[in-house]
């Protein structure tokens, strides 16, 4: 079981810091990497796979320097990127094939391994259809598919689930669960469902750094006493939502319940309510409240 | 306590039956699960090399017969035409500055479709990858070169060195341009970059059309300074685009 370190990384592109200072010590798990665009995860997830290397810092599997292990350390890697490539004339079966090969898979169980990935994820009635003939969900599972072929010891995942519909995305985190043990998997998103259930620890990543983890629990615990809901009038909800971070906005009957995070209690009739992981992610980027004003103002 | 022995009683040959069927199903379980485990396989040189080849498409392979088949035509048809010897060398060398770029573009298709980022974290990465194709894209110029240098080496004053330096130094500095091209512009679009860039060497290849006595032996010396040239910048190039892919950030803007 192999344990990755990460020490000090930081990585520059020109004047930009796309990844501070991060250290991390990570075994056998689920760790899904929070945080909105351009918080830095995807750079990090590419030097941990080690496509990009650091500018500062060290990563090293079992205390070797990751370059220094070489093919051994990719060997032990199962990585779909967030932009995933694929060869638009291959079959899935093909595609996959392709890459059992480049992946040192066996001949002798390359076979079986193709067939049982298509299996897994849905795709054995088109393994002979060209991918370029793949839908965006499609694309993404036969990703998924290609990230398991080799039984990797350390799973990476940017953005799995973008694509995908709400059942693929049940689906695919029943396969990323029932593969935790013995592994260690790495998801980064910025869907907070994605991870809420499944990762063994919450990593969340703001501007390069890694500014909280813990489990889901301890994650939420330090918003406890921040979010609230209010029952409120369609014109003072409106006015609320524009002046605080509001998570969910539900209209019931002439009034609209709005749940927001506040350091302060928002105004009087204001009540605490139980922390979520979502009521975590819109502390921290603001970002949501957008997200919430663009689809839920309609509701009002 | 008297214990009673179990098997007193039974032959001593006596075993319990076996259900064959499910044994052999419980083995092949136990197989598979072994082999499961023990997926820890380093393929050698060679089954890389075969790897990468059997997933090559059928186009790629018609590509290279028929680059192949052509230049064994146009070396036929040179041989039985009574041209000049520096005719003979312009149009060889201008057909092998073509197959030198085609056979690159084997390289430059692996930086296609988004794949870079992913295969350079598979056991036989990126880099491995490309060496391959090199060598592939080394091995089909070299054919080339043998057939063109069996048919031009008699007709020129220069023998064969004269015809290999010739030869070299346009297709030399083609794929220089062309790797530098694939390292520094990837942004442009690549097939319209090969297509042009193959003309215009292939135009360049054609200047002693113009300029006839550039194949007297007196020049050969600045051929061979040129040649050795072209060939350092030539690994020069292919080192950039290595160091480059171990970085990485080109990988990532593909």
């Amino acid at each position: 079981m192999p344990e990755l370190t990460l020490d000090r990384i930081s990585k520059h592109f020109k004047n930009k810091i796309a990844v501070d200072n991060v250290s991390l010590s990570l075994s056998e798990g689920v760790y899904g990497f929070l945080g909105a665009n351009g918080a830095g995860k995807t750079t990090l997830l590419r030097m941990i796979c080690g496509v990009l290397k650091p500018t500062a810092g060290e990563i090293r599997c079992n205390g070797i320097e990751i370059g220094k292990l070489d093919g051994d350390y990719r060997y032990l890697l199962g990585y779909l990127p967030q932009d995933f490539g694929y060869y638009p004339d291959f079959t899935a079966r093909r595609y996959l094939e392709y890459l059992a090969a480049c992946k040192a898979v066996p001949q002798s169980l390359a076979r079986e391994k193709v067939q049982e990935m298509l299996s897994l994820t849905g795709l054995s009635g088109d393994q002979k259809n060209k991918i370029r003939t793949f839908s965006g969900g499609m694309l993404r599972r036969l990703g998924i598919a290609q990230a398991l072929l080799n039984d990797p010891e350390i799973l990476i995942l940017d953005e799995p689930t973008s694509g995908l519909d709400p059942k693929e995305r049940i689906r695919f985190r029943n396969i990323i669960s029932s593969l935790s043990k013995g592994r260690i998997i790495l998801l980064s998103t910025h869907i907070v469902s994605d991870v809420e259930f499944i990762a063994d620890k919450i990593l969340l990543m703001k501007q390069g750094r890694i500014i909280q983890q813990g489990t889901v629990a301890e994650v939420t615990e330090s918003v406890k006493g921040k979010v609230w809901e209010y029952l409120a009038e369609p014109a003072a909800a409106i006015q609320m939502n524009d002046c605080f971070a509001v998570s969910n906005l539900k209209n019931e009957g002439d009034l609209v319940r709005l749940r927001l995070v506040s350091d302060k209690r928002p105004c009087e009739g204001a009540v605490l309510a139980k922390p979520g992981l979502e009521d975590v992610y819109l502390y921290h980027f603001e970002e949501v409240s957008e997200h919430v004003d663009n689809l839920e103002r309609r509701t009002l | 306590m008297i214990q009673k022995d179990p098997t007193r009683g039974f032959p001593s040959d006596w075993k319990f039956p076996l259900d064959e069927a499910k044994r052999a199903q419980s083995l092949s379980l136990i197989r598979l699960e072994s082999a499961r485990k023990h997926i820890r396989h380093y393929p050698t040189f060679w089954e890389h090399l075969w790897n990468h080849l059997r997933f090559q498409s059928w186009k790629h392979w018609i590509l290279q017969g028929v680059l192949l088949l052509a230049a064994l035509f146009l070396g036929l048809a040179l041989r039985k035409r009574p041209t000049e010897g520096f005719e003979t060398l312009t149009a060889c060398s201008v057909f092998f500055v073509f197959a030198g770029n085609i056979c690159l573009t084997n390289v430059a298709n692996l930086f296609s479709w988004h794949m870079a980022e992913l295969e350079q974290t598979l056991y036989l990465n990126l880099r491995q990858m490309i060496c391959i194709r090199m060598l592939e894209a080394g091995i089909a110029d070299f054919a080339i070169l043998s057939l063109f240098l069996i048919i031009t080496g008699g007709k020129n004053p220069g023998g064969i060195l004269g015809s290999l330096t010739y030869m070299l130094v346009p297709f030399l500095w083609s794929d220089t341009l062309y790797l530098h091209m694939l390292v520094s512009l990837r942004n442009v679009s690549s097939g319209f970059r090969s297509f042009a860039l193959g003309l215009l060497c292939g135009a360049f290849a054609l200047f002693p059309l113009l300029w006839e006595d550039v194949y007297q032996p007196g020049y050969l010396i600045i051929w061979l300074l040129l040649a050795a040239f072209g060939a350092l910048m030539l690994v020069v190039q292919i080192h950039r685009l290595l160091g480059s892919i171990d970085k990485g950030e080109n990988i990532c803007l593909n």
